[in-house]
């Protein structure tokens, strides 16, 4: 993955260049920093103590990926076993 | 890092204003720096992370069009490529707005969002070579990007109103 975004991204310039992110093997990876993101703001505005944001963004961050994850497996038995046999 | 309010008497409005206009700025107005360090860095980056990946030109702007020209109406054909006419964003600016929705999240991000914006229209007008200076990015790729720039947006909204909501207590203490 590093190999291909390394070699993909010869003369890439920030901002006016998108990043060749579009092989299936890398952009669903780009869900985990959104996700990150996600939890570290809303745990900020949820907590009472920052010390606590930390920890909670953390877990909040995994459960938000599992959940994706069971999404994508529950679509993908729905596209794969019922879908396409008909 | 605990989080002690000081007694501040900044007005909800302005801490509202100053989260808008840098992400995380209210809570730093009212005391609560750490706080206004992790929301308003996550905010940044998201919305940063967002261009890098799908370039500048994944801003749309209202009132632009794809070549970086202003959108101009005229017996109610509206085009970057008409010479003459009304600017779009002036005579319909809801038609306008509601052309391009992922504007209304970005811009909540704050005026990051019209900084990149005025790089996007720029990089969408032909250079020396006779090409758009910045590649316009497709499919996932620009899905990721607008993603990216509209939930940082939505997240500073939170932001915007949860800063607000504490000075709002701080000041009626």
């Amino acid at each position: 993955m590093i190999f291909h975004l390394l070699a993909q991204s010869a003369g890439y310039r920030p901002f006016l260049d998108p990043l060749p992110v579009w092989p299936n093997y890398i952009w669903p990876w780009l869900v985990v920093p959104l996700c990150a993101a996600v939890s570290i703001v809303y745990k900020s505005i949820r907590c009472r103590s920052m010390s606590r944001v930390p920890r909670e963004a953390l877990s909040i961050t995994f459960w938000i990926l599992l959940g994706l994850a069971a999404a994508a497996v529950v679509l993908a038995v729905l596209v794969r076993g019922i879908v396409e046999r008909q | 890092m605990s989080e002690r309010s000081s007694a501040s008497s900044v007005p909800a409005p302005l801490v509202g204003l100053a989260s808008w206009l840098v992400p995380g700025l209210g809570y730093w107005l009212i005391g609560q720096r750490s706080r206004a360090l992790a929301a308003g860095l996550s905010i940044i980056i998201l919305f940063i992370a967002g261009l890098l990946i799908a370039g500048v030109r994944s801003l749309e702007v209202p009132g632009y069009g794809p070549h970086g020209r202003p959108v101009l109406v005229e017996n109610n054909r509206s085009s970057d490529e008409l010479d003459s006419g009304d600017w779009a964003l002036t005579s319909h600016p809801l038609d306008e707005i509601r052309a391009k929705p992922w504007s209304i999240p970005q811009i909540m991000a704050g005026p990051i969002d019209l900084l990149f914006s005025v790089w996007s229209v720029r990089a969408s007008q032909t250079g020396p070579t006779g090409a758009p200076i910045g590649v316009r990015s497709h499919s996932r790729t620009n899905e990721i990007g607008v993603l990216y720039t509209a939930v940082a947006g939505m997240l500073n909204l939170l932001v915007i109103i949860d800063s607000a909501y504490r000075a709002g207590q701080t000041e009626g203490q």
